[in-house]
Order: C-alpha cells, then structure tokens, then sequence
C-alpha cells in the first residue's frame, strides 16, 4: 500500500526527516511513533501528498501522492493532527461539504447524530475528534491515515475511537497511525516504526519489537540481604540502594522460577513483585537512549 | 464541489458579522453615499467610484480575511485533503467575494441609474473594467493573505492596497495626470470614465489594469500559503 524509500524533508535549514524506509502492507495497522518533534507528521504529510519530499521516493498506492493527490483521494481517508474545521459551520453542513448527498443518520456512527444543527465552534473536544474521523471514513476508504486521533481525547472516547479502528480494520482497511500513546500502538498495531530526530530507530512487528527487549523482574529484597545471596540469573541483576532489585532478562519464565524456588526455599516474601515482558514503552526508551 | 465549497464560504462570510459588514454593507452605503452627495455631471466619477469601493470592501478585502481566517483555522489544509484539487478549493473560496462584487456592482448602477445617470455610450468599456477590478482585486487578495499572519491584521496589510485603489482612481477620474495609472484604481477608472465618453486614452489604461493583474497573480503565486503562519 505504501512504499517508502530514503524520504528527506527539510523546513529551510532543518532537515526533519532523514532518510527513511517504510513500508505499509495491505489490510494492517502501521503506526509511526517517536516524541514530539521526532518527525512524525511530516512524514504523515509527505505520504499524504501535502508535502514534498526534499529526497528520496513516496508510493502509496503505486503512485506519487503528491503528483497524483487526485487519483489516491477517493481510496484514502485522512485524519489530520489538527481538525482544521471552520468554526460557524454546523455538524451536519461540514459533513455534507465533505461528501454530498450524505445521509444524516451516517452521523449516527460516531455517535453525533444529536449534535447535527450544532455549530462547530461548540463541540467538544472529543466531538470534533469523532466528526473527523467521519469525515475521514464516509468514502470507505482502502487507506486510513490517522494523525494523533486521540490526543485530548478522555479514556472513554479513546475507547470508542478505537472500537471504530478495530471495525474498519476488520473490514480490510489499512491504517497508518501516529500516536503519543504507546498502549494505543500497543493495543491497534500489527508493525510500527520508531522515530527519533528525523531518523527510524526500531520497526518491525509489533511481536517481534517487544521479544528483541528483555523481560523484566522487579522486587524488594528483604531484610537487608545482599543481592548475592541471589540465585544464579540468566539475566542482568541491578541492585538499587533502595534495596530494590531489578533483573533484566531473554528468559524471563527460567529466571522467575529459579527466584521462587530460591525465596520459597529460604523462607522469604518478595514484596512488590513484578515480572513482565518488554512493553512499548521499555521499547521506546531503549529506542531513544541509542541516540 | 465548486458551487459547495461557495455555499459553505458564502455561510461563514454571512455568520460573521465583522466580515458580513465589509461584504455586503459597506460598499452599498458608501456607493449610495456616492450617488446621492455627487450626481449630475459628475457620474462617470460617481460610478467609477462606486465600482472601486465595491472592489476593494467586497472582493479584495474580503478575499484576504477569508483566506487568512480559513488558512489559520486550518480548513484550506483540510480541504485539500479530500477529493478538491487545489484549483477547486481555491475557486470555492474566491468565487464568492468576487460573484457578490459583481452583483453589488449591477445593484449599484441600478441606483445610479434610477437617480438619473444617464446610458454609457460604451458599455463594452465599463464591461472591461468591471472584468478587470474583479480579476486584478481578487488576485490582490490571494497575495495579501500569504503576507497576513491573522485576520485581524488584514486590516492593517490590506490598507496600501486598497488605498491604491480608491485613491489612484480619484486621482485618474479628477486628473488628467497619466502618472494615475501607476496605481491599481487608475485604469479602472479611466476605462469607467471612457465608457461615458471622456476623452481618455484608452490603450494605457487598458495596459494599467493588464499589468497590476499580471503583477497581483505573480505575487500571489510567490506569497500564497495553505498551511497555518505560526
């Protein structure tokens, strides 16, 4: 669906994107994350076909989306990181600019039906969100792309917006997404790219950017002990003057049993035990400290 | 999508009271105003006027605000995200101002005409002015937007502009002074003021309205901006 090769943009004397490969299969989530800065929607807009590139090549949908913005239009739907609505324009006007003839109970779907005759100027925040993305979503389009859909957004309406995620993802729509929620990617994602300071640090499956990560194993080391009187890990121990400890391991399931065996042993209760595999956010950490 | 994009515009500039007022009132009263406080032998500068104010309140100042207002709301940078090409867009949001001018412009030489102005003798030349204000303030305004950072301050960078307007065309209707068609009123004017027979040389004013168009498309194409000033 998307085919991207060295793309560079720059603003004057800043180059934001620097050079970077992407690829979008058909019918997945792609999300494209990285902090604020880290050129992210740049990228959205060169794939979008609102910005040119300075470098490199942009194929969505097998053409070049910004000489060819008409003929990707009626297969893409796109959610811009700001709605960009005019303020005196109702719900219902906007949405009949945008596509003629639609039906009002469309509305319905994202739950604005109520909100019609309102005008844009007084919707909330979430409001103008969900009127976005039906806009972006009226045409059925085989590619969505969705810039920040949620920021703003309370945890009810992220819910919802990703309910619809889910829906047209079942429906065989590709998605590209960027977002500052790593437990959004992490919940909606199929494979991702990390971007740091213009550049892709990680990407790959979602399953497989999490195992490259060790595991992790945290508690509370009782009484004193030194951390010596641990077990033999396969894993990195480090032992917080705080008493706490934390172990970083590729075999997370081994080394957890060896420290029950070992506690049960010995009579003693981990306090505050946690054991996890890598999560994004472990993931997006390791990304930005290799600069 | 043209004529949709021309509805939504003609809503917004209608529920904006601030816009709606430089739009549709004021080039009225003060073209009225015109006509009642001049009048007789003086018409062809009373029309002549009437069509310069229409074209910078109606059109050109209008044009800026609505750009620069749908630029920094990020609604240009919308539009062109959907099925619009840039070309449709920018049509959507022009043709209104300028088919309200137009029609401002025929409703204001109804009422010269009702308070006794008489037939122009080469309402051909009138056509062309009326064309050309349209084109040459209408292409001003695409320009002015790219060097406005708010609406607000469209009334500060649209001043020079539309001064040049008024102005040169005082200047070209009470003067023979050739020098007036430096300025972008003075061909208009002229070309009024020949419509109802005045000895002007019709040539250069002709040039004068060709040349401040092909200038005002120029800089629009240079200064014009889709995304939000920051």
């Amino acid at each position: 669906m998307i085919d991207v090769t060295g793309l560079r943009c720059r603003y004057g004397d800043f180059e934001a994107v620097r050079g970077i490969d992407l690829e979008v299969r058909q019918g997945e989530l792609f999300a494209l994350l990285g902090t604020n800065g880290a050129g992210k929607t740049t990228v959205m807009e060169a794939l979008e076909g609102l910005r040119a590139p300075s470098g490199g090549r942009v194929r969505v949908l097998g053409v070049d989306p910004r000489r060819d913005r008409a003929a990707i239009r009626e297969r893409t739907g796109i959610v811009l990181q700001h709605s960009g609505f005019p303020p005196d324009l109702t719900v219902l006007e906007m949405v009949r600019l945008w596509r003629r003839g639609t039906p009002a109970d469309a509305l319905e779907r994202l739950d604005l039906a109520h909100r019609r005759d309102v005008r844009i100027k007084q919707l909330s925040g979430g409001e103008r969100r969900r009127l976005d993305l039906l806009l972006a979503t009226l045409g059925r389009p085989e590619l969505l792309f969705l810039d920040e859909p949620t920021t703003g957004l309370d945890p009810e309406s992220r819910q919802r917006t990703w309910q619809v995620v889910r829906e047209l993802l079942a429906e065989g729509t590709t998605v590209v997404l960027t977002t500052h929620y790593l437990e959004e990617a992490e919940t909606l994602a199929h494979r991702l790219a990390i971007l740091h300071e213009g550049v892709v640090r990680v990407s790959g499956a979602l399953v497989d950017v999490l195992a490259a990560q060790p595991a992790r194993i945290s508690f509370d080391l009782p009484d004193r002990l030194d951390v010596g009187v641990l077990p033999m890990l396969a894993g990195d121990v480090v032992h917080e003057p705080s008493g706490r400890v934390h172990v970083r391991t590729r075999e997370l399931q081994d080394d957890l049993e060896l420290l029950l065996g070992w506690a049960r042993r010995d009579g003693l209760r981990l306090t505050r035990l946690r054991a996890h595999h890598a999560s994004l956010e472990d993931v997006f950490h390791a990304a930005r400290g290799a600069a | 999508m043209i004529a949709a994009l021309g509805v939504a515009e003609l809503k917004l500039l209608a529920r904006n009271k601030m816009a709606a007022t430089m739009a549709f009132v004021m080039p009225l009263a003060v073209g009225v105003s015109f006509a009642l406080s001049m009048g007789d032998d003086q018409w062809p500068m009373v029309i002549g006027l009437q069509l310069l104010a229409t074209l910078g309140f109606t059109v050109y100042v209008t044009v800026t605000t609505a750009l620069v207002a749908r630029r920094q709301d990020l609604y240009l940078k919308r539009l062109r995200t959907g099925a619009a090409s840039d070309a449709v867009v920018l049509a959507g949001v022009l043709l209104p101002p300028v088919m309200l001018g137009l029609a401002q412009t025929v409703l204001l030489l109804g009422v010269s005409f009702a308070l006794g102005a008489p037939a122009p003798s080469r309402p051909d030349l009138l056509a062309l002015a009326v064309v050309g204000g349209l084109a040459v303030s209408g292409a001003a305004g695409v320009a002015t937007s790219g060097i406005t950072a708010t609406a607000e301050q469209a009334q500060v960078t649209t001043g020079p502009f539309f001064f040049g307007l008024l102005v040169g065309g005082v200047w070209a209707a009470a003067t023979p002074d050739a020098r007036a068609l430096l300025t972008p009123g003075g061909g208009v004017a002229d070309l009024v003021a020949g419509a109802w027979g005045a000895p002007v040389a019709l040539g250069p004013a002709v040039l004068s309205v060709l040349a401040w168009t092909a200038l005002a498309a120029a800089l629009s194409v240079r200064l014009f901006r889709w995304d939000a000033r920051t």
